[in-house]
């Protein structure tokens, strides 16, 4: 009986009101859709770093690494730890394959990639995981899966003459199955030799015997394949994009002589095959034993881990990040569910009588509340499936928006968006189902209270006008209240979870508010209205100032997704501002000098001695400081350690101190002493201020340095301790720069010194040399597309809730059905009508900005001053960008007015009751 | 007499809904002219409605023609049926149909106001016609702040503010109490009276049909019989014995 009444009376209508629900279902899809989709992209960053570390982890137990690597020297005191297994040192980075394939015969040149005037961009560059480990001692820690190798007889680099054509072998080739741990060491002996993975082969046309340029920091080698892996272990890192080579060959590209990155350490127990040792894998109890056991045996300035630490400590440096995109993926979910809520509506309103008429023949109050949870529930579930659907779609596209900022401010990320796993559908109708249907309980229960009567026609439709009392703002005062008290408390584990719940706070706070705001503004813009736009004016506002309750739930919809727009604009307005003026205060030199390929967390880029003196002996050049970047680990989290020349930045640069007041005296003092100065971001993360003393992991162990000074720094979120090269040589040793910063003496060109650099490099040697101009232009791009997904995510947002105005209109519409028509019938022309409509929509339009506007800037001093120093550390000049936001006022007033057509001109529609 | 103000001529009027077809009017033809207060009567479903929608230009027949103060009204756009509609033709129905967000005031002016008039002629006008009407004292009241009857004195006079040829009434007094509808068809019938308004009225009250000057009885989509009333139109008594001793109110 019920689902037959179900069917007739909802699924039916349903049909019937074809716009209105698709609207619906497009909305929820949209919702759930944004929130999949940025799950996907903020997985997929993760996903890229963390596949390559569990394939390259290989049956890796423990690691031990220290900071800026182990001295190879200290290796053979670690003999002992043999004694708990399998050990293999590895020297793990990544490089660049520069140039096209060798049978690309479209780039119709006898040589294969040619510099661009930049130094690297050449065509088909590709970024490579590239592991180099004695493959003696690590081959019973990974598996390698040689498919194809070239013969040991064959010289290296010998190969045929002309490129070999997809699947012929070279003489000499042979199939694995037979080769020897020897054979195969004997395949990587030449510093030349490189095997790569199958799948890289073919995606770029190599084969056994082909040369191939790898880039690392600022130099360009050539290699030869000597093998080639299947898709089995490490060969598995995304889209096989995988070199292997001998560790000293790599030592050597690395430009890391004398240096392992770390020691793998395989437990003993589960060193049999490889099948067998899945099977066996230590316990987690037993590795925190022999964990336990390796620290307390390790020498001063090393550490054991598991290799996920390192995986851990990069979803840490992201978390902040990701955060911010799933608390703005959501808004545009609860926006969709403001539409659930006014289509149960419009459907409740429009069929009051059949209500009343059903309760008349004997259906049940509890019989009327499930048809209408029903009608939330299809809509929920269409909307859902579509939003699975969209959310694939819409990941893509986020992933392409979000991909440039990862890679460029974090780490080298997956190239694909990865797919739908079951969870996220799981995901997906566990948030569609039961929101939708809270958001029709309302208009459900509504349903379930209109008595029998209503089944004739008029008896209860005349409407009460609403009035405001005092009570009603007790309850938004204590809600923003609460606000208020919650923006003053701290962040959780380096979360700013209470700032994020007073912003939440302060929207549901203003939405209660919203009823007693448009009554006044409609008290208020009575007479204007009725002056500047004549009778329609006139109606409009009558019509509006009668429906104040339902209108307040889109306002408020729109409201909100219009504040977090202008608090969003507010924030990075004043995060850009902020950001320019500190790249013209701090960046002074004249050109940046980088490797040709950027460093990311965990694979460092360094400049080579030839480009370090070109830079020097060019007789423009004034003076140069070089600075080195490692990344430290600093109470489990990742930050940077920077060494740079003080000396210089004194007499040169120019550092923008937070504190002490004379900072460039501190730094002074600082020069030559254990003493460092840390980043704004630094300092609010782990409430460091300067007198502090910090303990920080060197090779000789922990040791303390005193912090002078706290500077402003918005390039690195993860915090930055900056000590003198000096100091820094002492304990790190003398490692390579990872940039220079030149300064030219007066009257010459920037451009003209960077080109005449560049010019004199060798092809061996690509160096990304910024003018000045440039580098600060470089700051800006990255900071807007930084943004540009948050706009997008607004954008969502917003088309939303222009739906739910539409379809708000459309209840409107269908609600005065008969007013309207008695307008028609004393006079009134569709036109009239029609604009009375459109002047609605513009108003619910205004009113709705206008709230956004208030609410907006309340949020984005929570922004400022709240959840962007909780979660990145940085102080933000609040600047407010006036002409963006009033064109944005003006556009959503136009867009607000063109979702009122529809229903305008549903509500021309004439309609003439029959005959009694 | 010349032209009459309306003609009707071999009106039919078919709804149709899925496979069955509903036959509202089955060739009806009569006059009205300048003056006159006319009831239609006859149970429910007997067409009296459709046929004042014809009439008043709200809807448009399957077949037959109504002339309007000699303009055919098939031969009408949308537009100039809406124009006809605001300038020569006021309705009143039993449901008032005032807007509930406007002052009885405004709900009085909305005619002249949609027409284009100024502001300030329409207001007075209304303020005039509420006088006139009894409820001038109600003019910034809103509709549910006043009596059933006030706001059909109100519809009454929203109906006549921008001075109609005709004034087509559906079952004027159909939601009213008894006493107060007997005041409503009084006001009715001295508007005819005094000011020679031409009325066309569909009621099933027989009392209703009384007060008016010629009765015109429906049944199935077709004029039963017409009978006059026995005073001439412009000059009836009211037909309620006690209908004048209810002040107007």
């Amino acid at each position: 009986m019920q689902s037959r009444l179900f069917n007739q009376f909802i699924l039916r209508r349903m049909a019937q009101e074809r716009t209105r629900t698709l609207t619906t279902v497009v909305g929820i899809a949209l919702g759930i859709a944004v929130v999949l989709a940025i799950q996907l992209t903020n997985a997929s960053s993760v996903r890229g770093f963390e596949t390559a570390l569990t394939s390259v982890a290989g049956r890796t137990s423990i690691e031990i690494v220290g900071t800026g690597g182990i001295d190879e020297t200290r290796l053979p005191d670690l003999g002992w730890l043999r004694a708990f297994g399998g050990m293999s040192p590895v020297i793990e980075g990544e490089m660049a394959i520069v140039g096209s394939g060798p049978d690309t015969p479209q780039q119709g040149s006898s040589t294969p990639s040619t510099r661009t005037e930049r130094g690297f961009r050449a065509p088909r560059t590709e970024a490579v995981k590239v592991l180099g480990v004695d493959i003696l001692q690590d081959l019973t820690l990974r598996d390698y899966a040689l498919g194809e190798v070239q013969g040991g007889s064959t010289p290296a680099g010998s190969k045929p003459e002309g490129s070999m054509p997809e699947g012929s072998k070279p003489e000499g080739s042979q199939h694995e199955g037979s080769l020897t741990s020897q054979q195969f060491l004997e395949l990587l002996t030449s510093p030349r030799a490189i095997v790569i993975t199958e799948k890289l082969a073919r995606r770029r046309g190599y084969a056994l015997g082909d040369e191939l340029q790898l880039m690392a920091g600022d130099r360009v080698s050539t290699f030869v394949v000597r093998g080639l892996l299947k898709d089995e272990g490490p060969a598995k890192v995304v889209d096989g994009s995988f070199v292997l080579m001998d560790i000293a060959a790599a030592q050597l590209a690395f430009d890391r002589l004398g240096r392992v990155d770390r020691l793998d350490v395989q437990l003993r127990g589960d060193g049999r095959a490889a099948d067998e040792a899945a099977a066996t894998a230590p316990g987690s109890a037993e590795i925190d034993a022999a964990l336990a056991a390796i620290s307390a045996r390790l020498p001063a300035g090393l550490t054991a881990q598991r290799p996920s630490r390192r995986g851990e400590q990069v979803e840490r440096m992201l978390a902040a990040f990701h955060l911010n995109l799933t608390a703005l993926s959501w808004v545009a979910l609860v926006v969709g569910l403001f539409l659930v809520y006014n289509t149960v509506t419009i459907s409740v309103i429009a069929r009051r009588e059949e209500i009343g008429m059903l309760r008349a023949l004997g259906v049940t109050r509890r019989q009327v509340l499930g048809l209408f949870l029903g009608e939330a529930a299809v809509l929920g579930l269409a909307g859902t499936l579509l939003g699975i659907g969209l959310g694939r779609v819409l990941a893509d596209a986020a992933v392409g928006l979000t991909r440039s900022t990862v890679s460029t401010l974090y780490i080298a990320t997956a190239a694909s968006t990865p797919a739908l796993a079951g969870w996220h559908i799981v995901l997906a109708f566990a948030i569609g189902l039961p929101l939708s249907l809270v958001a029709a309980s309302l208009p459900s229960l509504e349903a379930s209270r209109v008595p029998p009567t209503a089944a004739m026609r008029g008896s209860d439709r005349l409407e009460s006008r609403v009035r405001l009392r005092a009570a009603v703002l007790v309850a938004p005062a204590m809600v923003l209240l609460a606000a208020l008290a919650l923006a003053q408390l701290g962040p959780v584990d380096g979360r700013p979870l209470f700032g994020y719940a007073a912003s939440f706070a302060t929207i549901i706070g203003a939405s209660l508010l919203v009823p007693a705001f448009i009554f006044l503004l409609a008290r208020s813009l009575a007479g204007p209205l009725r002056r500047l736009l004549g009778v329609e004016g006139l109606l409009a506002h009558a019509n509006l100032a009668a429906a104040i309750p339902r209108l307040s739930i889109s306002v408020a919809a729109l409201a909100v997704s219009l504040s977090m727009m202008v608090a969003v604009a507010v924030m990075i307005g004043s995060f850009r501002d902020t950001v320019a003026y500190w790249v013209g205060q701090t960046l002074q030199a004249d050109l940046f000098i980088g490797p040709g390929l950027q460093p990311t967390v965990g694979s460092e880029q360094t400049l080579s001695a030839p480009v370090i003196e070109a830079v020097e002996a060019h007789p423009g050049v004034e003076a140069v400081d070089s600075f080195r970047n490692i990344d430290l680990v600093y109470n489990g989290n990742l930050v940077v350690l920077g060494a740079g020349n003080f000396d210089l930045v004194l007499s040169h640069g120019s550092l923008l101190f937070k504190a002490p007041a004379d900072g460039r005296e501190a730094l002074r003092r600082a020069i030559g002493t254990e003493s460092v100065v840390v980043s704004e971001a630094f300092a609010n993360k782990y409430g460091t201020r300067p007198g502090d003393t910090l303990t920080l992991q060197t090779p000789q162990g922990p040791r303390p340095f005193a912090v002078v000074a706290v500077y402003y720094d918005y390039a690195v979120d993860r915090g930055v301790i900056v000590m003198d090269r000096g100091t820094f040589r002492r304990y790190f040793g003398d490692l390579t720069p990872t940039g220079l910063a030149a300064y030219l003496k007066p009257g010459f060109e920037p451009e003209r010194v960077r080109a005449e650099v560049l010019a004199s490099l060798d092809e061996g040697h690509r160096a990304f040399i910024y003018t000045n101009r440039d580098l600060r232009a470089e700051v800006l791009r990255i900071f807007d597309s930084t943004f540009a997904i948050t706009y997008a995510l607004e954008i969502v947002a917003i088309v939303v809730a222009m739906l739910g105005v539409g379809a708000t209109l459309l209840t409107l519409v269908l609600e005065r059905q008969r007013d309207l028509s008695m307008l028609r019938l004393i006079g009134a022309a569709r036109r009239q009508v029609q604009r009375v409509i459109v002047i609605e929509a513009a108003l619910i339009g205004a009113a709705s900005q206008a709230i956004g506007l208030v609410v907006g800037l309340a949020l984005s001093v929570l922004l400022v001053y709240v959840i962007n120093v909780q979660s990145f550390g940085w102080t933000i000049q609040f600047r407010v960008p006036v002409t963006f936001l009033a064109q944005v006022s003006i556009a959503v007033i136009v867009a607000t007015a063109v979702a009122g057509i529809y229903p305008a001109r549903r509500a021309t529609r004439l309609v003439v009751e029959r005959d009694e | 007499m010349g032209m009459p103000l309306l003609s009707a001529t071999d009106l039919t009027k078919t709804y149709t809904g899925g496979t069955t077809t509903v036959r509202a009017l089955d060739g009806v033809s009569f006059t009205l002219e300048a003056g006159d207060f006319v009831a239609l009567m006859g149970p429910s479903g007997c067409g009296k409605s459709t046929l004042l929608h014809l009439c008043g230009a709200m809807d448009r027949p399957t077949s037959g023609r109504v002339v309007l103060e000699g303009r055919h009204l098939a031969e009408l756009t949308d537009d100039e049926l809406t124009k006809l509609r605001r300038d020569r033709i006021g309705f009143v129905f039993q449901f008032f149909n005032l807007l509930p967000t406007l002052t009885l005031g405004d709900n009085i002016a909305l005619p002249c106001l949609l027409g284009g008039m100024a502001t300030a002629e329409a207001e007075a006008r209304a303020a005039r016609l509420a006088e006139r009407v009894g409820i001038g004292h109600r003019l910034r009241h809103y509709p549910q702040e006043v009596s059933g009857g006030e706001m059909q004195r109100a519809a009454i006079a929203r109906a006549l503010v921008h001075e109609p040829a005709l004034l087509v009434a559906d079952e004027p007094t159909g939601n009213l109490d008894s006493e107060t509808g007997a005041r409503v068809l009084a006001l009715l019938a001295e508007l005819n009276r005094e000011m020679g308004i031409t009325i066309l009225l569909a009621t099933h009250a027989q009392e209703v049909a009384a007060a008016s000057g010629r009765v015109m009885r429906m049944k199935d989509g077709r004029f039963a019989s017409a009978e006059s009333a026995p005073s001439a139109p412009g000059a009836i008594a009211l037909p309620l014995p006690d209908a004048n001793a209810v002040p107007a109110v």
